[in-house]
């Protein structure tokens, strides 16, 4: 697997073949920003040990996360599925996630707006359509 | 009738080329940029799912990739040899295909099948998406049939 790991103060980035991940530390939220095209054989080998963590120590810092696909020009279907499982493991327990996606790429409303099935009513899960 | 036909390795990390080379073509056959990224994205599912169960056992094993693109309809197929372990893959794809035709709305298979991972264990790594998402996001009817040389040869067809 092609790895690469940045850290710098409040923010890492990580790259796996053409997929970016950055995450930064704000003061209200941290926000795990997706980039460019995944095409990820393995996502839980890669994705899923970054959501994991970043969860896990926002829920300890009392923090929101924000997953943002906005930029993300194309993934596979199992890039999916670590967020999937992310999604679940902090409806059931605790954490706020917000996931913001790109609504007027056609690809993107339809494989993210599907995620409203892990919306909670109260919001702590939350999945939002940008234009 | 516009073709490609490309012959396709088992390098996971030529996907990423195949997908622009896709593009390409779907783009050269005039269909608008949505169109050719989703049909895009569904022959690269057939593709990743030919490398991942089909057999590279034998020197001259490769993937065969055949896009046609009519005036009504796009037809993908995606053609591998599969080793003489692959009963139970056949089988799960055959139920596959055929769980989803139960659907009268694709969008429910995903919803179905997105909830299934939810349940699963953090450690599981198979998505099984794949093909639902190229029944509800591409908009293709699935088959596959099993020719004479120990190949499997999937293929979706979508209305233009």
């Amino acid at each position: 697997m092609k790895y690469e790991g940045q850290e710098t103060g409040a923010s890492q980035s990580f790259v796996n073949d053409r997929l970016r991940i950055e995450y930064e530390d704000g003061a209200e939220s941290r926000t795990v920003r997706f980039l460019g095209k995944s095409f990820l054989k393995d996502p839980n080998d890669f994705v899923l040990p970054i959501l994991t963590k970043v969860l896990q120590e926002s829920v300890e810092a009392k923090k929101r996360i924000v997953i943002d696909f906005r930029e993300l020009a194309y993934m596979n279907s199992s890039t999916i599925t670590p967020v999937i499982k992310v999604l679940e493991k902090a409806r059931v327990g605790v954490g706020e996630i917000t996931v913001i996606y790109r609504k007027s790429l056609k690809w993107q409303e339809i494989s993210f707006s599907a995620l409203i099935i892990f919306q909670t009513t109260d919001r702590r899960i939350e999945i939002v359509g940008e234009d | 009738m516009s073709q490609l036909e490309l012959s396709i390795t088992s390098d996971w990390g030529k996907i990423a080329g195949i997908n622009e080379n896709i593009l390409v073509f779907l783009e050269s056959c005039e269909l608008p940029a949505e169109s050719a990224n989703r049909y895009a994205m569904v022959a690269c599912e057939l593709t990743e799912n030919a490398i991942k169960y089909g057999s590279f056992e034998e020197a001259c094993s490769s993937i065969s990739l055949c896009i046609k693109v009519g005036p009504r309809d796009i037809s993908i197929e995606v053609t591998n040899h599969i080793g003489g372990g692959s009963h139970e893959y056949l089988r799960e794809l055959d139920r596959t295909i055929q769980w989803i035709r139960g659907f009268q709305d694709p969008f429910e298979a995903y919803l179905e099948r997105m909830q299934a991972i939810s349940r699963e264990s953090m450690d599981a790594d198979r998505s099984g998406l794949g093909l639902v998402r190229i029944t509800y996001e591409g908009r293709a009817a699935l088959d596959f049939f099993i020719g004479d040389e120990r190949t499997l040869s999937v293929s979706a067809v979508s209305e233009l």
